[in-house]
């Protein structure tokens, strides 16, 4: 068996087509006409441009827009008017033919960005590869290869897919991919989630081991490869394709339905991101909202604070993705495990419960008035849904004092107010959870955190992971207690932490009455099916077996036997 | 020759997209665009010079343009840098 990443769900099962990747070879041969040669080398870029922008067209179709991105990123590249020059420059004062002109500025190009000292240019040494390659096959007259007359139930095994392979690859011929290189966010990984064929990246010496003709299973959800399969093992990934097609095809009928009990009792699954792209995951995977968008990623990687305008942008974004729907924006959560260097936090002994999130952002509150009043503003420019979380409170006299800000914030500027809730995950705030929520318009229980303060156990430290465990009794009552204060006061809970999509706590949280289970994206139609199997009356009654439990285990023991 | 000393102020500095905006423009006019940046001159019509330059948020950077359009060709230049290059 062969190991790689699983960089596209399902199973596929089929023969082995090896693409083995083109030899580009020319011969170093003195230039006759300088002016001829000069003119081979243009009309091989404009037959570059031409061919790249009708590949980008097709893959605007075919695959997504992000892609056709690229490559038109390849046309602007190639069009840069003084690289060809310093091309023109080899052939005319060297004698190079068009070929090694090309091939040496290109590469030149390729090393300056391989040596630069930031990742996103790094990264375009990869697109200066491609562009290189095209070009010279042009010059050369090799034919692209093209994937669209394989035999029904091919298994692709290459070292890399590049765009021009794959624009007018058929799907249905293709039982899988398998590739040498490539990671999640390659070409490949990205072309076979998008037509939904299940792929192995990054598998050593694919080429070598699985030969042409051959039978293959390729298990994308695991990341293996199986060369020359039993008859047991065939029949044992078939019966697991049809079953991973199977429930697949059940949660697509949640796509697109309100989130209901069995019972009919209305509840709502959002999406947890990370950044505005992730908005149009979110909105993908049928999300009914954001229940939390944190705000780190805009300060990580950088020198400096990212400015109001670059906030609004970012916030908008996110709104602009989900039209109509709620986005609930924590403030900035820094401390604790996330470490943003400009921002000169003194090491602590105990981070975890030093200088982080709501205590930072009151002490500096020139850079949290920028945040809010961007905030603020992408509220009123996005049409109202944008919803304000404040992390880690453990004090009433904190959330007031945001409030304070965003008023005074709102005042000046003469815009609305946003709801501002409290993400509650501090054992303080629960056990003031019925004073905070007369301060707040809604709460959202971070269980991640919580659970390690409630239990006092460092959830990175293996030696008390086993205190560290949602089930715990202790746990579950503060969830009770503090979902219990927001019902009391009339304001929506929700949880954004890990257990909001935990089968097994579902039929408590109903019990308990929370409103809005916010999960990650790909969680959202397990979450919604999940929900739709209880009714309120069947959580109640387990729920009133559950509370009169001793222990964690016990609990995990029980709601195992109960699951549905 | 006209010179101006400017600081870059977008987030993403002379990466990709921004990079295209700016030499798209400088193509219009017949002036030679350099832009000297940690002691090296980059040729600011090629993009890929530009890319290769590195050229990140809160570089300072002096525009140097030459020729018949010098002026008008600076002032563009300053603008597009200011404004942010496009970016959203």
């Amino acid at each position: 068996m062969l190991k790689g990443i699983a960089a596209s769900e399902g199973i596929g099962i089929g023969k082995v087509v090896c693409i083995r990747p083109q030899k580009i070879t020319y011969e170093q041969r003195p230039v006759i006409g300088v002016h001829k040669e000069m003119d081979r080398l243009h009309g091989a870029v404009e037959e570059f441009v031409r061919k790249t922008n009708e590949l980008a067209d097709k893959m605007e179709k075919s695959v997504n827009p992000k892609e056709a991105r690229i490559i038109r990123g390849h046309v602007t590249m190639m069009s840069d008017p003084i690289m060809v020059s310093q091309m023109d420059e080899l052939i005319k004062k060297d004698n190079k033919c068009a070929e090694a002109a090309a091939e040496t500025v290109l590469d030149m190009f390729g090393n300056m960005f391989r040596s630069a000292d930031d990742e996103l240019t790094r990264q375009r040494a990869t697109d200066v590869e491609d562009i290189k390659a095209r070009l010279l096959k042009i010059l050369i007259g090799i034919e692209d290869i093209n994937l669209k007359d394989l035999p029904a139930g091919s298994v692709i095994v290459t070292e890399d897919l590049t765009p021009s392979m794959t624009a007018e690859l058929d799907k249905e011929n293709v039982a899988a991919i398998v590739t040498e290189k490539g990671g999640m966010t390659s070409h490949s990984a990205i072309l076979s989630r998008a037509l939904e064929i299940p792929a192995v990246l990054s598998v050593m010496g694919a080429m070598g081991t699985l030969k042409d003709g051959s039978n293959v299973i390729v298990d994308g959800i695991h990341g293996e490869v199986i060369n020359e399969p039993t008859m047991d093992q065939n029949e044992q990934y078939r019966k697991a394709g049809v079953e991973y097609i199977e429930e697949k095809r059940q949660l697509q009928a949640f796509t697109g339905r309100d989130t209901v009990t069995a019972d009919g009792v209305a509840k709502q699954v959002f999406c947890n991101i990370g950044n505005p792209k992730d908005g149009i995951v979110a909105r993908d995977k049928d999300g009914e909202g954001v229940g939390l968008f944190r705000t780190e990623f805009l300060f990580m990687d950088r020198d400096s604070m990212p400015g109001e305008d670059e906030q609004f942008e970012a916030y908008k974004k996110v709104c602009d993705t989900l039209p109509g729907k709620t986005v609930i924006i924590r403030t900035l959560d820094v401390g604790g495990d996330k470490e943003i260097p400009y921002m000169n936090l003194v090491k602590e002994d105990n981070p975890f419960l030093g200088f982080r999130a709501v205590r930072y952002c009151l002490k500096n509150k020139k850079s949290y008035r920028l945040q809010l009043r961007a905030l603020i503003r992408a509220n009123q420019a996005a049409g109202g849904n944008l919803w304000i979380m404040v992390p880690m409170v453990a004090s009433a006299d904190e959330i007031i004092k945001v409030k304070q800000l965003i008023k005074e914030i709102c005042q000046e500027e003469d815009l609305p107010e946003p709801k501002t809730g409290t993400m509650i995950e501090t054992p303080a705030a629960c056990m003031m959870a019925d004073v905070l929520a007369e301060h707040c318009d809604f709460f959202s229980i971070g269980t991640n955190d919580l659970t390690q303060y409630i239990m006092a156990a460092d959830r990175g430290n293996s030696d008390v992971a086993y205190l560290y465990n949602t089930y715990d009794p202790a746990v579950l009552r503060a969830l009770k207690m503090i979902i219990s204060a927001g019902k009391q006061a009339g304001i929506p809970v929700g949880m954004c932490g890990e257990a909001a999509a935990d089968p097994m706590l579902i039929p408590i949280l109903i019990s308990f009455g929370l409103e809005e289970f916010s999960v990650s994206p790909t969680s959202v139609l397990k979450t919604r099916r999940e929900i739709s199997r209880w009714t309120v009356a069947e959580a109640d009654k387990i729920t009133d077996k559950v509370m009169r439990l001793e222990t964690a285990s016990e609990v995990r023991k029980y709601l195992e036997e109960v699951r549905k | 020759m006209v010179t101006k000393t400017i600081k870059v102020t977008n987030s993403q500095g002379f990466h990709m997209r921004p990079a295209t905006v700016f030499v798209n423009e400088m193509a219009k006019f017949s002036s030679d665009v350099k832009i000297i940046f940690n002691g090296t001159e980059v040729n600011g019509k090629s993009l890929m010079n530009l890319i290769a330059a590195c050229i990140k948020f809160g570089a300072e950077i002096e525009l140097r343009c030459d020729g018949d359009d010098e002026e008008a060709a600076l002032a563009k230049a300053v603008e597009l840098i200011s404004s942010g290059l496009g970016e959203e």
